[in-house]
This record gives structure tokens, C-alpha cells and sequence, in this order.
């Protein structure tokens, strides 16, 4: 392939899939410039905010401005009505973290900067990965996502917690990426394609059934599993959650997540039909695993860190659903969709709260969040319908995620999983209820320990009522979420 | 339009109620009190207002739908979910019982709720939003939805202003019920699926069509969610903890109505939905009935404290609605709707008492008191009759409730009508035993001797229950007139269920039965 091919692949329909990656990539340009320049905050929080709200208004055009432009790149990345809704996503998550650390960050306020050119170069790697049809384009994403984001965990450098989470999940992180890498040579090796669509064609799906390329399949689903956290690959989680800043925790549970199960939704063709059940059993263990792992928890970030496990699980039961049913059928996409978006706005303002709640003083624990509904009842407020939306309440964009996905898991036939699943989120009820118990049910044991709270920041103000109207919409009038998926 | 009103107005006082300041205790119980006021008369005018349709199965008087949202695929159409509510006899009761109830419960809670009164005004009537909309709702997905979210309140009111166990028994009983609402989760999405409608007129007319064993399963799931509300016997246990640790006006909502919530859902689904599966299961859930009733007085029996004595004749007392229930005879129907009206009255005002008496005394221990009929006089008089009423005495509204239901149930099944026949005697037992323990003989404690006797809110607030058992027992019909059309339609379908189960091997769809309709 010459240049001048290259640059034929340019053409406008290219440009206006890409436009919204490009529209990011601006903005982190720019960022990068301006931190150079004496220019203030003001300047920066302009950029970064506007490149996010052009990309979402580039993602909108592409959602309901009719045609989208499909297969682009030589069939190499894709820009589908799913895709923006995705992209919506992504952006929802990215913005909302970014919110949450704008006054979070204190003896590394200097470095913000470099912060948030990291930060926009994820969700630059998360809309990547989810336009992929191509398992290298897949894998350029992915480490656009990573490697931003093992700065990000460490990014307080001179607190150990930070910097090992950061370097703990570098480690592991570069296992999942040679994992990613040696998988797709095998495939290339049995099928001589890359190609998310030349896969699906008989010839070579039949050539995936061969020993090889099945070793291959599993050697990419381990790598995505490890990114969205799925059993058994999930044991980093905890500690890198916890140890991150709580910011980057948030944009971790969310985006990541939300970008690995987009691949997983679109690369349905490398897993056949008869590996449902197994991927529904990984499933309701990483349900298992998350909700019982979260019960021992007193550190309320680490208990939504094992309920992000939990939450993995549920989704992938939703893929197990959709690998067991008919590919063509939207409706699982449809399910991930809804309950990602639901997810993104209820884990990020969750997230959000307890980086608000730690500028009080120290990690937020159960025993710190006692009386918390007296201290700061908006923040308790919040925290609860966030917890009941996790926990999949009515009235909260959470139910409506699990009756979607629990429902392609019932409709593909995988009820007895669906039952074991609800049953465990009942476990998962138990952890959430003690966040509302000890906010309003309990008073503090030592009052002297409890500081006069803080005044919340703006950004962080409004994004948690953002998030919180968000759960709110989707639960109470779920159709227009509906409609745009 | 007045339905939407009528559940949505308690929302908006909750709303009011939040705008309040925090201090401004006062007026936080004001609003309270008025829209729950202006919620009963509502209630009641739609209860004079109702007419009786006629048995051409005409649409309610009162209905309200609009489109809510659409749920994904059954062969690529969606499923139309509408925010439907409306009312026949059988939600008419259950709603005039609720609207009827609250304004009593808000008034008792001047003895008790010192703390935080805004939280506690906001959720009884978010509680009161909720429980009218389960009763309501005639679109499953709509159902859930209510039945769901009226789990969120009772969690909190114990939770905050419950007793010393208050964290242990409001986590027991919001997971408990949570397990089953569930697993029925599972059973409506599953119904969603196969019918591709979750309107309830549509489904009670269709799932006949759907074969038995696939009824089962849904009558299961349904049925557990339900069981464990009301509470049916194995799934009993998280009622007197409950009980015991809630707040009296929690206890008066939660025997008076959430229970309640239970035994519709069994009649309203179980029943008059899945009627195939309601007469394979009958002879089960009568029989879980009857134990529960048995168990349940023996259990009240032996308790020496006089809430948890209450919350165990609950278990009893529900017991006799699920046995008439599942009788499915007409008798027992009507017998069993009626006792769920029955035992909110009797049991809510026996939970009023004991909270008044704990208010006092701050103890509920049997052992405590003694003689205090001789200081309280009218407390006692009060007590005495809700005693009665709640063990039956003819004249008082337990008699005629518990006599159909006998009636209705040995028609079906004489063993175990008789097997709650013998609970009549233990509920005699156990409750004028208490009453002797309690109020009569000397009073030798000096604590006992100091009580005050009722005050003028106390009694003004038990009057128009006391009226409503004695109107009752002496003029049911006054009451059941309004849902024995509804009641027999539901017995004629189970009827037609019967005769095709009785002809056809099991197992097999049933559309021959239903077709010959």
C-alpha cells in the first residue's frame, strides 16, 4: 500500500467518522500547548471541555443525522449509530472524571495539566476500540486507553498506594497487552486475517474452529477480560481501584469497562455459538466473586471496586446471551448499551462523591461515612440513590440495565444463569444498604474525628447532579435512552 | 385521571414536605397530615363513586393509560410498556384500606417520631405513592416497578427510627423481599417474551393459552415473591423482626397494607392470571395456609412480648387469606378478600395500642403490666373490642371474614379447613390470655399505676377503625357488594380452569378450555 493510496482512504466520509477522535485530539493538542504557556486554568478547563463537547456533538451528528458513514480505513474502523452512542459514552465518562478532579489533586495540582492531556488521550483509545474492525486497530486503541491510564493510577507520586496501583497495573496491564498480541498472531496464523468481517465468513470461521486459533480466541478474551475485569482475571482490581486517584478510579470503572465490553459486543464473530454457556458460567463466578469479595469490604472504594467486578459479570452475561443468540439481533448491544450508559453515570458520580468525601479526611470507609447524612445530607442523598441504582432499584437507570441484559440472558435461553445472577445481586444489596446504613442509620463513635465538611467544588456540584438526574431519567421515563440505542 | 391524582398526590406532599426547613417540625407533620387527609377523601369518594359493572366484563370506571417506554424485541416488534392504572373492585378495597389508614398512621406518629420528622414525613409518604401503585398498576412492568420501589420506604423507617435491632431487622426483611420480587423479575421478563404485551387485561385473557408447566413456573416465581410479603409460612421469619423493631407507625403501614401487598398479588396474579396453574398449586397453598395459621397462633402463644405477639398473629391471621384464597371457591374468595381488609383494621389498631402503651410504659414485656384496666380504663375498653374483633366475635368484622373463609375452604378441602378451624381456638387463646395478663388482676407496679389513660388525638384517631369493624360485621355487603362481581369473574375463570384441567392430562396447553369461553 503506497502513499497515495493512503491518503485515497482520506476521503469525507473517513474525515466525518474520524472527526470526533479528531475533534479530541485537538483539544489534547492544544492542552498540551497551553500548559507550556503561562495561560491559567480557566484556559485549559475551556479546552478540555470543548473538545469533549465537540466530540459529543460530532458523536450526536452521527447518531441521528441519518446516514452514518459505516466501514472506513479499508473496512478497518467503523462508525455506526452504535458506535456514537458508544462514543457518547465514552465522552460522559471521561468529562464526569475529569470534573471530579478538577479540585481533587493538591500537592500535584501543578502536574494537572499533563493530567488531562492523559486523560482526553483515553477516550481517544476507548472510541478506537469500540469503531475497531480490525484486531490491530483494536490493539492501537487499547494501549491509546492503557498506557494514559497507568500514569493516571500513579499519578500522586509521592503517595506509595498511587504509585503502586500504578505500577501494579502497568505490570499486569503489559501481560494483557503480549496476551492480545500473541492471540491475534495465532489467528492470523490459522485464518491469515485480521479482519473483524473477513472472520465472520464461513471459510474462516471454520478455520477458528481449528485447536490453534482457539488458543488464539482465548488469548484476546483474556486480555479484554482483564480490562473490563472479568473472573478470574480480576484480582488487580481491588488494589488499583483503591490505590488510584479517585478520579481516575472513576474513569477506570466506567470508561475501560464500557470500551472493553464495546469490543466484546462487536467481536462476537471470534467466539462460537457453543462457548455461551462457558462465558455465561465465567460470568455468574465474576458475579459471585465481585458481590462476595465486596461484602468484606469496610473501604467503601474498594467495595465499589469489587462491585464493578460484580457489574462485569452481570454485563457478560449479556454477552453470553448475545454470542448465544442470533448476531444480528441488536438487542444485546442494546442491553450493554443501556446499561453502560447507566452504569457510566452511576459509578462515575459514586466514584465522584468519595473523592469529594476523602478531602474531608482520609479514605472513605464505612466508619467515615457515619452520621454523613446530618454532616452533608445532598452528598448522603445522592450517595443513596447511587447505591440503589448499583444495587438495580426501580426508579434508577440501574434496574433498567439489568432488566435489559438479565432479559437477553432469559430470552437466549440461559434463564438458570439469569436466576443465579439475580439471586447473587440480592447479595449485592447487602453491601450497598450498609453505605445507606452508615449514612443514615448510624451516628459517628467519635465526633471530635468528624471535620466540618468542606465546601464542594462547582465542577464537582454539577456533576454529580448531572449523574444523579441521569439515573434518574433513565429509570423513571427509560424511552429516550431506548430510542437513541 | 383521578387515579394518577390519587397515587401521585402523596409524591407531591412528600416534595412539599422536602421543601420545608429541617426545624419547621410543625409544619412538616401538617402537610403530612393534610395531604394524607386529602388522599382519604379521594379514596373514599372513589369508593362512593364506584359502580359495580355489570358481569359483561365492561372496562372499569376508573382507568388512566399512557404509553411509558418500549422494551426491545419479541420477533423484532417491541413491547409496548404503558404506564397504566386502574381500578376494580378488588384495588378499590385495597386502596380505599390504604388512603383510609394513613391519615391515622401520620396522626399516631405524634406519640413517637421525635427525631428527624422531615425524613420520616418524606418516606411514609413516598411509601403511600408506592403501595397505591402497586395496587393500581394493571401493566406488569408498571407493577414491579411500584412493588419495588415501596421497599425503599419500610427500609428506612426501621432503619432510622426503629427500635435497638433496627439495622439487623431491616436489612433481614428488605433482602428477603427483595430475593423474591427478583426471581418474579425473571418470571416478568420471561412473560414479556413469551406473550410480547405486559398489559394485565391482555395476559389474564392469553396465559391460559401458554402450557401448564410453563404456568407453574411462573405461578412460582409469583407466588414466592408474594409468599414472602405476606408472609407465608417458611419465609415467615423477617415479619417479627420487623415488627418488633419498627416504629408503631411502620408496624400500622406494614401489617395494615405491605403485607397486604402480598395477599393481592397472590389473588390478583397467581390466581386470577394463572388460574390453570392457581387450581394445580391449590391444594399446596392451602395447605401452607392452614400450617400458617396453626403455627402462627402457636407461635404468638409463646411470646412475651406483646409486638412480636401481634406480628405472629399476623403470620395466623394471613394464614386465613391464603387459605380462603386458595379454596377457590366463591365463599372462600370473598372470605379471603374480605379478612385482608379484616385483619388491616384489627391488627393495625392492636399495633396503635401497643404503641400507645409503649409510649407510656417503654416496655412491651407481657410480664410487665397487670391490672392496668384499672388505670386505663378506656384503653382497656379500646383493647377489649379490638381483641374481639380480631378473634372473630360475631358482629365485629373477624367473624364473617374468617366464616367464609372456613365455609369457602372446607368446600375444597375439609382437612384443611378444619386444621384452621382449630387456629379460631388458639386465637381466642392466645389473645385473651395476653388480655388477662395484661389488664386485669391487681395492679401491683408501681409503674403500671402512674399511666395516663388515652387522650382525646388517641382516641379521635382509633374512632373511624373501630366504626369500620363494627359497620363491617354487621353490614359486609355494604363492602363486598363492590368486588364480588370482580371476584366472581375470578372464580368463573378458575371454574373453566378446573374442568380443563380435570379433562385434559397436564402438561398439555389448554386452549381448548379457554376457547370454549
Amino acid at each position: 500500500m503506497n502513499a497515495q493510496n493512503l491518503l485515497q482512504m482520506f476521503d469525507a466520509n473517513a474525515l466525518r467518522a474520524l472527526a470526533p477522535l479528531i475533534a479530541l485530539a485537538l483539544g489534547l493538542v492544544l492542552v498540551l500547548f497551553a500548559g507550556v504557556f503561562p495561560l491559567g486554568r480557566a484556559v485549559r478547563a475551556t479546552l478540555v471541555v470543548a473538545s469533549l463537547a465537540a466530540s459529543a456533538v460530532l458523536h450526536g451528528n452521527l447518531l441521528l443525522g441519518g446516514e452514518t458513514p459505516g466501514k472506513v480505513l479499508a473496512g478497518t474502523f467503523e462508525s455506526s449509530s452504535t458506535t456514537a452512542m458508544w462514543g457518547l459514552v465514552f465522552v460522559a465518562s471521561t468529562l464526569f472524571a475529569w470534573l471530579y478532579s478538577v479540585r481533587y489533586y493538591e500537592e500535584d495540582a501543578p502536574f494537572k495539566n499533563e493530567h488531562d492531556v492523559l486523560m482526553l488521550a483515553t477516550a481517544i483509545g476507548m472510541m478506537l476500540m469500540a469503531g475497531a474492525r480490525d484486531l490491530i486497530v483494536f490493539f492501537i486503541g487499547l494501549e491509546l486507553l492503557s498506557i494514559p491510564l497507568y500514569a493516571l493510577a500513579a499519578f500522586r507520586r509521592d503517595r506509595a498506594r498511587s504509585v503502586e496501583a500504578g505500577l501494579k497495573y502497568f505490570l499486569l496491564g503489559a501481560f494483557a497487552a503480549g496476551f492480545f498480541l500473541y492471540g491475534s498472531a495465532l489467528v492470523y496464523a490459522t485464518t491469515g486475517s485480521l479482519s473483524l468481517d473477513t472472520l465472520a465468513d464461513p471459510a474462516a470461521r471454520a478455520a477458528l474452529g481449528q485447536p490453534m486459533a482457539l488458543v488464539g480466541v482465548a488469548l484476546i478474551a483474556a486480555s479484554v477480560f482483564f480490562k473490563v475485569s472479568v473472573f478470574p482475571f480480576h484480582l488487580w482490581v481491588p488494589d488499583v481501584y483503591e490505590g488510584a486517584p479517585t478520579p481516575v478510579t472513576a474513569l477506570m470503572a466506567t470508561g475501560t469497562k464500557a470500551a472493553g465490553f464495546a469490543f466484546l459486543m462487536s467481536a462476537l464473530v471470534l467466539l462460537p455459538a457453543s462457548t455461551a454457556t462457558t462465558v455465561a458460567l465465567i460470568a455468574v463466578i465474576t458475579m459471585a466473586a465481585g458481590n462476595f469479595g465486596a461484602l468484606a469490604q469496610t473501604d467503601v472504594k474498594r467495595m465499589l471496586a469489587y462491585s464493578g467486578i460484580a457489574h462485569a459479570g452481570t454485563l457478560l452475561l449479556g454477552v453470553a446471551g448475545a454470542i448465544h443468540g442470533d448476531p444480528s439481533n441488536g438487542a444485546p448491544v442494546q442491553a450493554s448499551l443501556v446499561y453502560m450508559a447507566a452504569y457510566v453515570a452511576t459509578a462515575a458520580g459514586a466514584f465522584g462523591l468519595l473523592a469529594l468525601l476523602e478531602r474531608d479526611g482520609g479514605p472513605t470507609t464505612l466508619e467515615s461515612l457515619k452520621g454523613l447524612a446530618q454532616r452533608r445530607p445532598w452528598v448522603a442523598s445522592a450517595l443513596t440513590l447511587f447505591m440503589l441504582s448499583l444495587g438495580g432499584i426501580p426508579a434508577t437507570g440501574g434496574f433498567l440495565g439489568k432488566y435489559l441484559v438479565f432479559s437477553v440472558a432469559v430470552r437466549s435461553e440461559l434463564t438458570g444463569f439469569a436466576i443465579v445472577g439475580v439471586l447473587l445481586s440480592v447479595v449485592a444489596l447487602g453491601y450497598y444498604l450498609r453505605v445507606i446504613i452508615a449514612m443514615y442509620m448510624q451516628s459517628p463513635e467519635h465526633d471530635a474525628n468528624v471535620s466540618a465538611p468542606r465546601p464542594a467544588s462547582a465542577a464537582t456540584t454539577l456533576a454529580s447532579i448531572v449523574c444523579a438526574a441521569l439515573v434518574l431519567a433513565t429509570g423513571v421515563l427509560p424511552g429516550w435512552l431506548l430510542e437513541l440505542t | 385521571m383521578e387515579l394518577v391524582l390519587l397515587t401521585f398526590l402523596p409524591l407531591l406532599g412528600a416534595l412539599a414536605v422536602l421543601c420545608t426547613p429541617r426545624a419547621a417540625e410543625g409544619l412538616q407533620r401538617g402537610i403530612a397530615l393534610a395531604t394524607t387527609l386529602a388522599v382519604a377523601v379521594l379514596g373514599v369518594k372513589l369508593f362512593l363513586g364506584y359502580d359495580v359493572p355489570g358481569g359483561d366484563g365492561a372496562a372499569t370506571p376508573y382507568s388512566f393509560s399512557l404509553p411509558w417506554f418500549q422494551l426491545p424485541w419479541r420477533d423484532g416488534t417491541p413491547t409496548q410498556v404503558h404506564f397504566s392504572l386502574a381500578m376494580d373492585g378488588i384495588s378499590l378495597l385495597m386502596v380505599t384500606l390504604t388512603a383510609v389508614l394513613m391519615p391515622i398512621v401520620i396522626l399516631s406518629t405524634w406519640g413517637h417520631v421525635e427525631k428527624r420528622v422531615k425524613e420520616f414525613m418524606v418516606w411514609m409518604l413516598v411509601m403511600q405513592t408506592g403501595m397505591l401503585g402497586t395496587f393500581l398498576a394493571v401493566d406488569l412492568v408498571l407493577f414491579y416497578f411500584f412493588w419495588e420501589v415501596s421497599l425503599i420506604p419500610l427500609y428506612f423507617l426501621v432503619g432510622i427510627w426503629g427500635g435497638e435491632q433496627r439495622l439487623y431487622a431491616t436489612v433481614k426483611f428488605f433482602l428477603y423481599t427483595l430475593a423474591g420480587s427478583l426471581l418474579m423479575m425473571v418470571a416478568i421478563i420471561a412473560i414479556l417474551f413469551d406473550r410480547g404485551t405486559s398489559d394485565l387485561g391482555e395476559l389474564i385473557a392469553q396465559l391460559g393459552q401458554t402450557p401448564l408447566e410453563q404456568q407453574l413456573w411462573y405461578f412460582a416465581a409469583f407466588a414466592l415473591a408474594f409468599g414472602i410479603k405476606v408472609p407465608l409460612l417458611p419465609f415467615h421469619t423477617w415479619l417479627p423482626d420487623a415488627h418488633t423493631q419498627a416504629p408503631t407507625s411502620g408496624s400500622v403501614v406494614l401489617a395494615g397494607v405491605l403485607l397486604k401487598m402480598g395477599t393481592y398479588g397472590l389473588l390478583r396474579f397467581c390466581i386470577q392470571m394463572l388460574p390453570d396453574a392457581a387450581v394445580a398449586a391449590a391444594p399446596w397453598m392451602m395447605a401452607l395456609g392452614a400450617i400458617g395459621i396453626l403455627y402462627g397462633a402457636l407461635l404468638a402463644w409463646a411470646q412475651t412480648d406483646l409486638k412480636r405477639l401481634i406480628a405472629c398473629s399476623s403470620v395466623s391471621h394471613l394464614g386465613y387469606v391464603v387459605l380462603g384464597l386458595f379454596a377457590l371457591t366463591p365463599a372462600g374468595l370473598s372470605g379471603g378478600m374480605l379478612q385482608m381488609v379484616n385483619h388491616g383494621i384489627s391488627t393495625g389498631l392492636l399495633f396503635l395500642l401497643v404503641g400507645m402503651l409503649y409510649e407510656r410504659r417503654h416496655s412491651r414485656a407481657l410480664d410487665a403490666f397487670g391490672g392496668v384496666a384499672t388505670v386505663m380504663p378506656l384503653f382497656a375498653l379500646f383493647w377489649v373490642f379490638t381483641v374481639l374483633s380480631s378473634a372473630g366475635l360475631p358482629g365485629l368484622n373477624g367473624f364473617v371474614g374468617e366464616y367464609l373463609i372456613l365455609l369457602g375452604s372446607f368446600q375444597s378441602s375439609p382437612l384443611w379447613s378444619v386444621i384452621g378451624l382449630t387456629g379460631v381456638i388458639f386465637g381466642a387463646v392466645y389473645l385473651l390470655m395476653a388480655t388477662r395478663k395484661m389488664l386485669f388482676g391487681a395492679c401491683t407496679n408501681p409503674e403500671n399505676q402512674r399511666l395516663t389513660d388515652l387522650n382525646a388525638r388517641e382516641i379521635v384517631l382509633m374512632l373511624p377503625l373501630v366504626v369500620l369493624a363494627v359497620w363491617l360485621g354487621v353490614r359486609p355487603n355494604d363492602f363486598m357488594g363492590k368486588v364480588e362481581p370482580d371476584l366472581a369473574e375470578v372464580g368463573r375463570r378458575v371454574a373453566v380452569a378446573r374442568q380443563s384441567t380435570a379433562a385434559l392430562e397436564p402438561v398439555t396447553p389448554l386452549t381448548e378450555g379457554v376457547a370454549a369461553r
